[in-house]
């Protein structure tokens, strides 16, 4: 069913002109500036000085704190993402069903993924794991007089943010819901025939069918779980404490850029998390043809 | 066709036989989730409470829901606004801001998706990689070059900054878009050639009713990013009428003074009426799914 | 490759991030015409604060725009973060306002890299009337002899107490001669009196323990800024193990729970958590406004000695270098440092005036609160030594550095001897490279 491919060029790059024109209008000249910049020292203020690979030895070397962020990121994400997803989906099937109060429902758990950055969320974190926080009430209620001190520890304030994480798990939640809507009701009628019960319907018709969505949240909510910034920047007051135990690769890279003035060094940072987000992405391309399943063939 | 012709009915069908049997499960269901519901929104209910007390007692009181006294001063102060300027200024900045670049967004973004999902072209894979990586590099590196482009434009302090971009599409939702249209059968479209339509009507007919809810989810998104957008209002808007609401919350406080606490917390509330209400509006169109229109 | 990113960039950089400051020779356009008729021109003046400020600010500039007619003020305003996000594109851009308010912490990155005009010429040829202002003052936003920043207003380092929570630990201040050991006593006191802490941190100690080294006679940074002033680490030690001590006792908060303070209303000594606060005088205005309990301002523990007390500018207004209208700028901090009616509006929000007729004509004016600041400011300056000069550049490092070892060692992850040599060891990194 291929048209001539000459026509198909044209069509193809009618459909998508938009792009090409906002990639290379606003973007790529940034982007080229920005690989510039990170060969060299750079205040902002003052005329960039050729260093070569400089900050990138600096960074891979010299810096200790390098290390600490690139595993307290790690950690987020690996540990953050299968959680938010797993859950989001969970609440995804919860609500995917008729019923005139779901959609009140749908807006309830969304709510929590809109007041994201605002400082309400900070005050809540505080009243749940602050020292004198639910938590520790209710360990206190259950007889327990031992309080867990979240912000005391590195690992436990890490802790609490990937939980923060899952909690705004509303927008996957959402594309997990158009995903469901999507898939003919006819599958399951055909399966409900065939006798299969919900658990067989689930891993036979929801998980292949859904895989595109599925592929798309893994992908987008990796890539925008490397980026973290807000939450840790709230949390911590933009300081990434206790002893560096929430200093994101975001947060870090914006103290580097924007309070010490070395944007040399951050853009290197920058190019370095490009790498590391390209190829992660790039190996959850290469694999999504052994899960995903589309419906139609590319192109 | 006809399954997809039928969905909508299809799904309260199979519910109805389900209902005699598991009535108890229901009851249990909506116990279940309106209780987690209840929990989810602990940090709303704060928002909205505080914003009924004073000030000052707004940290004293933090693990108390009930506003003592009771005052709604938070509410009149905070319209007032900040300077001169009404928050209704604000408000009505927001939503130019939003309305136009949402609109700009999901439009375009659906155009493109349509290109990369449906269409083989030359270079298709490259331009593909390209709108990955333009993810993938933190904001903060290429946020001054942006700036600098802006600038000898013209551009600055004005509304064009925010805008405009999102009319050339948007990376997130383009690669929404494109795994939907990929999970719809192709021979939709042939049966639409063969019906006599073109590329622009197969998009426009067959597609774009498909994708309804990815539409009404970037919608959802586009909305509530750009009303919630700080840093590009920060850097690209300087006079103060020009402010939208994300920006002027933060100037009822200081960590110096006394802040306003009160009327921060009101207008917050304002602020997500509107996030909120497109929300409900839109999710609609999820819930709804498949659209039968425009497939014959 | 570096040839080719050279040549991609070179449009951009010529642009503008390598531009700055060349083109602000010919900027006195528009300025005041011989016969006396004056032209139309734009001031931009941005600052940072909050809303109370934002509101009077907006009336002076009003006030002024009345006054001269030709003179149309654009008002950019932001809270404290956003400011400095917006400055920094900004003054890579060429685009700063004409007037800045400026922060002592920022000072020497856009003095010294070349952002700034020295208003030097405009203070001596009378532009900024400066008769009524003490020298030390106005040398506070000096860098060399170059003056980047116009002080605006001083604010001097204190102790608040909640009284009633001292006299029920049965502890007696006296603020003129009372030593460190003495603060730490009563702290201790008050904890075990009250079951409260003693007093708040002494956070961010990049504030408090340049003050502690100047009771000891001795100084943060160097004069040049290339390194560490003090050179006995003892001095650390000794500063951050009171704090152990006070954690140990409970008298003193430990850094997680204060890093969860929002704001002033949410502060200890406003809940009643803790007797005494460490901070700026300035601040005493917003804490007595927010808290039941009497407040009292002291002198902090052993200023005597060594005349460890200064006055701090708490803010300065900076013209850029790129700034069209430098002139007209200067006329308006004028405007704002000499003004009577203009300064009943500002009175002490960005510190206490600097100029002594405007203090003396704002006296009737001021609340039962603001006199006692400005009482207070007046006390500490008999017997103040001058300001340290502006933070040498890398300062923002070295407080981050101290910040992170002070944690460190209030968490009692490492010792204060140890943090002491880790702190040499990464400020002289970060310093040495401005030598």
């Amino acid at each position: 069913m291929k048209l001539r491919p000459s026509g198909d060029n044209l069509a193809g790059y009618a459909f998508i002109s938009p792009f090409i024109i906002g990639f290379l209008a606003f973007t790529i000249i940034p982007m080229v500036v920005s690989l510039y910049l990170s060969f060299t020292n750079y205040d902002l203020f003052s005329t960039p000085q050729w260093v070569g690979l400089g900050n990138y030895i600096e960074m891979f070397t010299g810096d200790e704190k390098y290390w600490t962020t690139i595993k307290v990121t790690f950690t987020y994400v690996l540990a953050g993402v299968p959680l938010r997803l797993t859950f989001a989906l969970i609440v995804a099937m919860l609500l995917n069903r008729a019923s005139r109060m779901v959609g009140i429902y749908r807006t309830l758990f969304y709510l929590p993924s809109i007041i994201g950055g605002s400082v309400a969320v900070a005050i809540m974190w505080r009243n749940i794991f602050g020292n004198e926080g639910t938590i520790n009430q209710l360990l206190f209620f259950m007889g327990i007089d031992q309080k867990i001190y979240w912000y005391q520890e590195p690992t436990s304030a890490l802790w609490t943010l990937i939980l923060l994480s899952v909690w705004q798990f509303g927008s996957s939640m959402l594309i997990f819901l158009a995903g469901l809507k999507n898939i003919s009701p006819e599958y399951y009628e055909a399966a409900s025939v065939d006798g299969a019960n919900p658990f067989q319907k689930f891993f036979k018709i929801t998980l292949p069918l859904l895989s595109p969505i599925i592929f798309f949240n893994l992908v987008m909510q990796t890539i925008s779980a490397f980026m973290t910034f807000t939450p840790a920047y709230i949390i911590s007051k933009g300081e990434g404490g206790p002893l560096d135990g929430t200093l994101l690769y975001s947060l870090y890279l914006f103290q580097k850029a924007f309070n010490f003035f070395q944007m040399g060094y951050a853009s290197a940072m920058a190019w370095v998390m490009l790498l590391i987000v390209g190829i992660l992405t790039l190996i959850l391309f290469k694999t999504s043809k052994y899960w995903v399943h589309y419906e139609s063939k590319e192109g | 066709m006809k399954a997809l012709q039928e969905s909508p009915q299809a799904e309260p069908r199979q519910l109805q036989v389900q209902k005699p049997k598991f009535k108890w499960g229901k009851w249990l269901y909506h116990l279940v989730t309106g209780a987690f519901a209840l929990l989810m929104l602990y940090p709303i209910i704060w928002l909205l409470m505080s914003s009924f007390k004073e000030s000052s007692q707004v940290f004293v009181t933090a693990h108390s829901l009930i506003p003592d006294p009771f005052i709604l001063s938070n509410y009149t102060q905070g319209w007032e606004g900040i300077a001169g300027q009404s928050f209704g200024t604000f408000i009505k900045n927001s939503l130019i801001i939003v309305g136009f670049s949402t609109i700009g967004a999901v439009i375009s973004s659906a155009l493109i998706a349509y290109g990369f999902a449906r269409i083989s072209f030359k270079g298709k894979a490259f331009w593909f990689a390209c709108m990955m990586v333009s993810m993938m590099l933190p904001h903060e590196v290429v946020m001054i070059p942006q700036y600098i482009i802006f600038a000898k434009i013209g551009w600055l302090n004005s509304f064009l900054p925010i805008i405009v971009p999102q009319f050339f599409g948007h990376a997130f939702f383009i690669f929404l878009m494109v795994q939907f249209i990929r999970n719809i059968p192709i021979e939709l479209d042939e049966a639409a050639r063969i019906d006599g339509c073109g590329r622009f009507g197969i998009f426009y007919k067959v597609i774009v009713p498909l994708i309804v809810p990815a539409m009404a989810t970037a919608a959802i998104f586009s909305f509530y990013w750009k009303w919630e957008d700080l840093i590009n209002p920060v850097l690209y808007l300087n006079s103060p009428d020009k402010y939208p609401v994300s920006l002027a919350l933060k100037l009822f406080l200081d960590s110096e003074t006394a802040s306003n606490w009160g009327a921060m917390f009101a207008m917050s509330v304002v602020s997500l009426l509107p996030v909120i209400l497109i929300f409900f509006l839109f999710q609609k169109y999820i819930v709804e799914g498949i659209s039968t229109s425009g497939l014959k | 490759m570096k040839k080719l990113m050279l040549s991609l960039s070179s449009l951009m950089l010529a642009a503008g991030l390598a531009g700055c400051g060349d083109e602000s020779s010919g900027g006195t356009s528009g300025e005041v015409k011989e016969d006396g008729a004056k032209e139309d021109i734009t001031l931009r003046v941005a600052w940072w604060g909050g809303q109370p400020r934002h509101d009077y600010t907006m009336k002076v500039i009003e006030m002024y725009e009345e006054a001269n007619p030709h003179v149309n003020i654009e008002a950019e305003f932001a809270n404290w973060d956003d400011y400095w996000k917006k400055l920094a594109p900004m003054a890579a851009a060429n685009q700063l306002p004409d007037i800045i308010q400026m922060d002592t912490a920022y000072l020497s990155q856009y003095g010294e890299k070349g952002q700034l005009e020295d208003l030097t010429s405009y203070t001596k040829d009378g532009t900024i009337n400066v008769d009524n202002i003490d020298e030390t003052t106005l040398a506070g936003g000096n860098i060399g002899d170059k003056m980047y920043g116009f002080n605006l207003g001083s604010n001097v380092l204190s102790v608040i107490t909640n009284d009633d929570m001292l006299k029920e630990a049965g502890v007696e201040l006296n603020e003129e001669n009372w030593t460190w050991d003495d603060f730490e006593k009563a702290a201790i006191d008050v904890q075990k009196a009250t079951g409260k802490y003693g007093t708040n941190p002494m956070n961010p100690p990049d504030v408090f323990f340049p003050y502690y080294l100047r009771t000891q006679g001795e100084r943060f940074y160097n004069e040049d800024g290339t390194g560490l002033a003090y050179k006995d680490d003892q001095l650390f030690v000794d500063f951050f193990e009171r704090q152990v001590r006070l954690i140990k006792a409970k008298a003193f908060p430990t850094p997680d729970v204060s890093a969860q303070i929002k704001g002033l209303e949410d502060d200890f000594i406003v809940k009643g958590e803790a007797a005494m606060t460490w901070n700026y005088s300035n601040q005493y205005l917003g804490f007595a406004q927010l808290t039941d309990a009497p407040l009292t301002i002291n002198l902090p523990p052993e200023q005597t000695e060594n005349k460890a007390l200064f006055l701090r500018p708490s803010m300065f207004f900076s013209v850029p270098k790129s700034s069209e209208h430098k002139e007209e700028a200067a006329k308006f901090i004028d405007f704002w440092t000499n003004d009577v009616e203009a300064n009943k509006l500002i009175k002490g929000d960005r510190g206490v005036p600097v100029s002594s007729e405007i203090l003396e004509a704002l006296k009737p004016e001021l609340s039962e609160d603001e006199v006692k600041i400005f009482e207070y400011v007046e006390r500490a300056s008999q017997n103040a030594s001058p300001a340290d000069p502006p933070d040498p550049l890398g300062s923002a490092e070295v407080m981050k550095a101290l910040k992170d070892i002070s944690d460190q060692i209030l968490f009692e992850k490492i010792t204060p001897e140890e943090g002491a040599k880790k702190f040499r060891e990464q400020a002289d990194e970060i310093l040495s490279r401005n030598g």
